[in-house]
């Protein structure tokens, strides 16, 4: 176990609560309160991983989400994530950490001689070389590019974790609870407003838990929770810490990561994380600035840090990331960090300014330089001193560089906003189109004082609550001072001789950013592609601003003139299982079962989906060797005697009104005003277009009432249809309907006993004779005894057949009871698959037919296309090009030799042409296994195929490399007169 | 006849389990009809259902219970009603009985096997409902009574207010165990 040996007085920590952690396998020891970060740093860990490109020794380099060095894997085995920034990972006890990108170990990184390749492997290296021989490049450079470089590594393992979503809603969304943030939110609280607070740190205060400000005459922090507490006792205002606003979307909704359970060892089976979507009228942007370094020399060895964070690290944490350290700051910012480590004990070697001014103040026992810039820097795996351009050399074992502060104007770009340059602030603010209903306050708005952050923030808040219609309460700004900043405008050191490191996680240097201009990349977006300047995990946090100082510069431009990019969602990397949620597994999507399902898995079906449904797809006899037995079984006893399918899941609407009647008309090709009572006729819908859209029968129960069936797959769709219809197209009709899908348990019983098998359980008042209830009739029955039932004459297998539906909440016993009904029968269950095959040998058209190229007279079905009345899609039905001469046809194709097997998706060529695109003649849509007939069958569509019976055509397939010949014969291979089904 | 006989079996079993600070219990005995109102025949729609039921018909987003607490109108759209009657071993009489007595006032489908209904009780309740309901249904806002139509992980849902701390769910019956486990899975994730 190392000593804590960084460690200082003070801070937020809970001295009292310490932590065990294992970092690359060494046992070291934190607090409470620690994040990652500030416990390596307490225990004297600089070096902490890896760079992206040249493998150069990268310690901590933040104290925030804008981190782009210290990139870790958390946990291990199943759990492990990779790329964890150590900066916001919260210390609990028995973490384990390691580094990553580093092949040997992380202080003896065998890849690190990359880094004496760096002149070769200048920005776009990888468009330049590996040129030829062209073979190379996909199978030996690109490989041995993408295993050198990147960051972590997953654990190719499921990831045992659980996550769900969630959605929240208020009246006002403030996104940063710093200072700005807790005095919106008690300004709105108090005021009665439904109010989310939310921040991504486990503590609220922001930059308070960093400074030494003082607010209402107590220590910034501790306002900080007083206020908090506050908040928390108002019903109306809900505090969300550890939540990660990182997306603005439209309407005032917001995407956010509650990290529920990182902060322990275990979730113990709850969830890790929550993407929640929040819901607000009004936003608050309060999420305050970040600070941007300086570029020089070698300015990135561990120990070099951003000013602001090595006074986090010892305000908020208790830890000194270096026992001697230097400042370098272009404004007066920086001086707070050496005045901070002085007044907690630690020595600050110089203070060097690149201002030529009067010293704001005096650092005890410190050098003062002013004017003057670091060029170089020492120390490989850890700083050990700088040069300054005088030659000068000053030890120290960690510079706290501050180049100003840029505002997190992130989420104002979410739609598209573009920030604006403030030359005030030296940095761009937000501008453009805000999404909607977002203010900004405080410093994400370039107000960086504490005092006039605060108040701008209560201001704005004051303000929506106004607007909300509500009264906002007085409430007194929080007397506070404004720290003095008096930057300069400098990005980067000019002239140093060393690279100069811009971004830190790509390895983006000055000169790459010089070369991409001389190379013609000159605008920012051209730029960042070339260079990857702020991609990665970062996003540029603490880079991009550099970059386009410094490509201004190259242009002659100003920033301003420049431009800059902008963000888009996510702000920080979200986890792919939390956009995942809970969906996973069985459960990744809702499933549908049929009525008869419990039956069913209890008499061995096999299932397949169709559509959300779970369908039985045939039911294997034990003595079966293969599905093809099962299913030719079940064709065969169906056509010999009698079977049952569920066939509940095909859509059923019910449509009731006085109009109801007119509408179908208009919905329908074929008429349907005069369909009688108690009959059922087949229907086929057109899009707009002419083209088929479906079909399926409609039976009219009633003078005003019809329930109409869709095909499983459309049911949604075609009831959109008709309601878009019902309430845009005619809404003078008095039409109702609605679904009943889920109502009716249907089962077809179909087969020369299918009557036989339904008059024992049909009451005995109702006719089931031939006559009494002939093919295409309708009507409301009971059944054993009084249960309600509907019954329908209508066959898709070619048989004497019926449908009969019971209230769904007896469809499991229904089947049984047919079941018991039909075993003098010889009665079985059959599945899709043999539907499928009985109504291809009856050639029904189905899915695969109806597939939105085809139409009617495609189908066959044109005379079911009226000429007398108006219905959807008969204007553009009749174009020339629909109703070409040599249009497809569906027709039936059976193997010249009986023992091949047609293939769907094949094409047909005539006899004697060649097999190509010009000469394709059409497409098998449906083929089948006829255990009636004995052979392979099909039904496609080719062109004439009406004119064409007994022509023998090739049956082409490419994409298997089979072909057939095949005579084209009537799609209704089976009962062609129809006679069976009539009874 | 009387060798055949059906037996109704409750969506998903009669379910009822007791979470702790929240409770689920599918309501299996409770008939839903649905309500057309025809063209032009609000007013006397309105007469027909006060007349009928003692209840006045709700505004849409609104439901009215009757006195004695048996019948419920959900008001789903402008031409829309839901009727919710409770205690109906067999909810085909109830559709019929009620179909009878409106006549060609309103048009009338039954609804009850469309829907698996859920009753969901507790404290805790809004809590679970925050993770899979994506309306507000702060008290403020979704009052008692209120109902509205949504969407809970992808299953179409109608959702209504029935007490402080309880709410009725209506889903389709056939993706009842998706909904169960969406709501379970939900109840486990808060506790």
């Amino acid at each position: 176990m190392t000593k804590q040996s960084h460690r200082i007085q003070g801070g937020l920590i809970d001295r009292g609560n310490p932590l065990d952690f294992r970092f690359n396998g060494n046992p070291m020891q934190g607090f409470k309160g620690d994040t990652l970060a500030s416990a390596l740093l307490a225990n004297g860990q600089k070096l902490v991983g890896r760079s992206f490109k040249y493998h150069r020794p990268r310690g901590i380099f933040s104290a925030g989400p804008e981190e782009p060095n210290a990139l870790v894997q958390l946990r291990s085995g199943a759990h492990q994530e990779p790329n964890t920034r150590a900066t916001v990972a919260e210390l609990f006890d028995g973490l384990t950490a390691t580094s990553q990108n580093h092949r040997g170990s992380l202080e003896f990184d065998l890849m690190s001689i990359i880094d004496l390749a760096a002149p070769f492997l200048s920005n776009g290296f990888y468009y330049k070389t590996f040129m030829w021989p062209k073979a190379f490049w996909e199978k030996i450079y690109e490989p041995i590019i993408r295993r050198s470089a990147g960051l972590g590594r997953l654990s190719m393992e499921a990831d045992p974790d659980i996550y769900d979503k969630g959605f929240l809603h208020c009246d006002l969304m403030i996104i940063g609870a710093g200072p700005a943030g807790l005095a919106a939110a008690l300004a709105a609280g108090r005021s009665g407003t439904r109010v989310i607070l939310a921040d991504e740190d486990f503590v609220v205060g922001g930059r308070l838990n960093s400074e030494s400000f003082m607010i209402d005459g107590i220590i910034g922090s501790y306002w900080a929770q007083q206020a908090l507490a506050e908040l928390q006792s108002m019903d109306n205002v809900r505090v969300m810490t550890r939540t990660t606003v990182y997306g603005a979307y439209d309407h005032s909704v917001f995407g956010a990561l509650e990290r529920c359970t990182d902060h322990q060892k275990t979730s113990r089976g709850k969830p890790r994380q929550v993407l929640w979507r929040i819901y607000s009228k009004r936003s608050l942007l309060t999420s305050g600035a970040t600070e941007r370094p300086i570029a020089f020399g070698n300015n990135d060895r561990p120990g070099i840090m951003l000013a602001g964070a090595v006074r986090s690290y010892a305000n908020r944490f208790g830890v000194t990331p270096g026992k001697q350290v230097a400042v370098f700051t272009n404004n007066d910012d920086g001086w707070r960090t050496a005045l901070d480590l002085v007044e907690k004990g630690v020595n600050v070697t110089a203070v060097i300014d690149t201002r030529s001014k009067t010293a704001p103040t005096a650092i005890a026992g410190a050098e003062i330089i002013m004017g003057e810039e670091i060029i170089d820097t020492a120390g490989r795996k850890g700083l050990r001193s700088l040069t300054l351009k005088s030659g000068k050399v000053i030890k120290a074992d960690c510079l706290a560089v501050s180049g100003g502060w840029n505002p997190n104007v992130h989420l104002t770009c979410h739609q598209r906003g573009k920030p604006e340059w403030n030359s005030d602030v030296l940095a761009f603010v937000p501008g453009g189109t805000l999404p909607t209903g977002m203010k900004i306050a405080g410093a994400a708005n370039g107000t960086l004082g504490l005092f006039s952050g605060m108040k701008s923030a209560v201001q704005e808040a004051q303000k929506i609550v106004q607007e909300l219609g509500q009264k906002p309460v007085c409430y007194d700004i929080p007397s506070s001072e404004d720290e003095p900043q008096n930057g300069a405008a400098i990005w980067h050191v000019e002239n140093s001789k060393k690279r100069a490191w811009v971004d830190l996680q790509n390895d983006v240097t000055v000169k790459d950013i010089q070369l991409s201009h001389q190379e013609g990349f000159r605008s920012v977006e051209h730029l960042k592609r070339y260079t990857t300047l702020g991609m990665g995990t970062d996003q540029g946090k603490t880079s991009n601003i550099a970059g386009l100082a410094i490509i201004a510069e190259c242009s002659g431009k100003t920033i301003q003139e420049m431009g800059t990019t902008i963000f888009r969602p996510p702000y920080t990397p979200i986890p792919i299982g939390a956009l995942a949620g809970r969906a996973r597994g069985k459960d990744f999507r809702p499933y549908r079962l049929t009525p008869s399902h419990k039956w069913a898995v209890e008499n061995r079906a096999t299932f397949v989906e169709t559509g959300n449904w779970l369908r039985a797809q045939w039911f294997a006899h034990p003595s079966e060797k293969s599905w093809r037995d099962s299913v030719d079984r079940e064709v065969k006893m169906t056509r010999a005697s009698v079977g049952i399918c569920d066939v509940t899941t095909l859509g059923k609407i019910d449509i009731q009104g006085k109009d109801a009647a007119e509408f179908l008309n208009h919905i329908y090709t074929n008429a349907f005003l005069k369909l009688p009572i108690g009959k059922v006729r087949y229907g086929l819908m057109l899009r707009e277009d002419g083209v088929a859209y479906d079909d399926g029968t409609t039976a009219r129960l009633g003078e005003n009432h019809f329930v109409m069936t869709t095909t499983t797959t459309n049911a949604v769709l075609v009831f959109r249809r008709l309601e878009f219809a019902r309430q845009c197209l005619w809404p003078g009709l008095d039409v109702h309907m609605i679904s009943i899908t889920d109502a009716w348990a249907q089962f077809a019983v179909a087969g020369p006993n299918s009557r036989k098998l339904l008059s024992k359980i049909v009451d005995t008042r109702f006719d089931m004779s031939n006559e009494g209830f002939p093919f295409m009739s309708c009507g409301e029955v009971t059944i054993c005894g009084g249960t309600p039932a509907r019954l329908f004459r209508i066959s898709f297998s070619g048989e004497m057949a019926y449908e009969i539906a019971v209230p769904a909440k007896y469809g499991n016993s229904m089947m049984g009871v047919l079941m018991k009904a039909g075993q003098e029968f010889d009665v079985i269950p059959y599945g899709t698959e043999a539907l499928g095959v009985m109504r291809i040998e009856k050639g029904h058209a189905a899915g695969n037919e109806l597939n939105g190229q085809t139409t009617a007279l495609n189908l066959g079905l044109g005379g079911f296309v009226s000429k007398k009345k108006d219905f959807i899609g008969k204007t553009l039905s009749q174009r020339p090009e629909l109703n070409r001469d040599d249009a497809i046809r569906l027709v039936g194709f059976k193997p010249v030799k009986s023992d091949q097997t047609l293939l769907a998706g094949s094409h047909f060529i005539t006899k004697g042409q060649e097999a190509n695109m010009d000469n394709d003649q059409g497409w098998m849509s449906s083929v089948a296994y006829s255990p009636t007939l004995g052979h392979s069958i099909g039904i496609g569509f080719i062109k004439k195929g009406h004119l064409r019976m007994g022509e023998i055509i090739r049956v082409v397939n490419p994409a298997r490399g089979v072909e057939v010949e095949a005579e084209i014969v009537s799609p209704h291979f089976y009962d062609p007169e129809g006679g069976l089904q009539r009874g | 006849m009387g060798e055949f006989n059906l037996k109704p079996e409750p969506f998903l079993g009669g379910y009822e389990r007791d979470f702790g600070s929240i409770s689920i219990k599918e309501l299996n005995q409770q008939a839903v009809v649905s309500f057309a109102i025809p063209n032009g025949g609000e007013t006397k729609a309105k007469k027909t259902l006060e007349k009928l039921f003692g209840v006045s018909c709700p505004k849409v987003g609104e439901s009215e219970l009757s006195k004695d607490g048996s019948l419920r109108l959900m008001r789903l759209g402008p031409d829309q009603l839901f009727c919710l009657i409770s205690d109906q071993p067999d909810t085909h009489a109830a559709y019929r009985d009620i179909d009878q007595k409106l006549s060609q006032d309103i048009y009338t489908t039954d609804q009850s096997d469309v829907w698996v209904c859920l009753e969901v009780s507790g404290p805790q309740t809004l809590k679970a409902m925050e993770r899979i309901c994506p309306i507000d249904l702060h008290p403020d806002h979704f009052k008692i009574n209120s109902v509205a139509q949504t969407t809970m992980e992808h299953l179409g849902t109608i959702i209504l207010r029935s007490a402080k701390n309880t709410y009725v769910l209506l889903s389709a019956s056939s993706s009842a165990n998706s909904f169960l486990h969406t709501l379970e899975t939900s109840i486990k994730n808060i506790q």
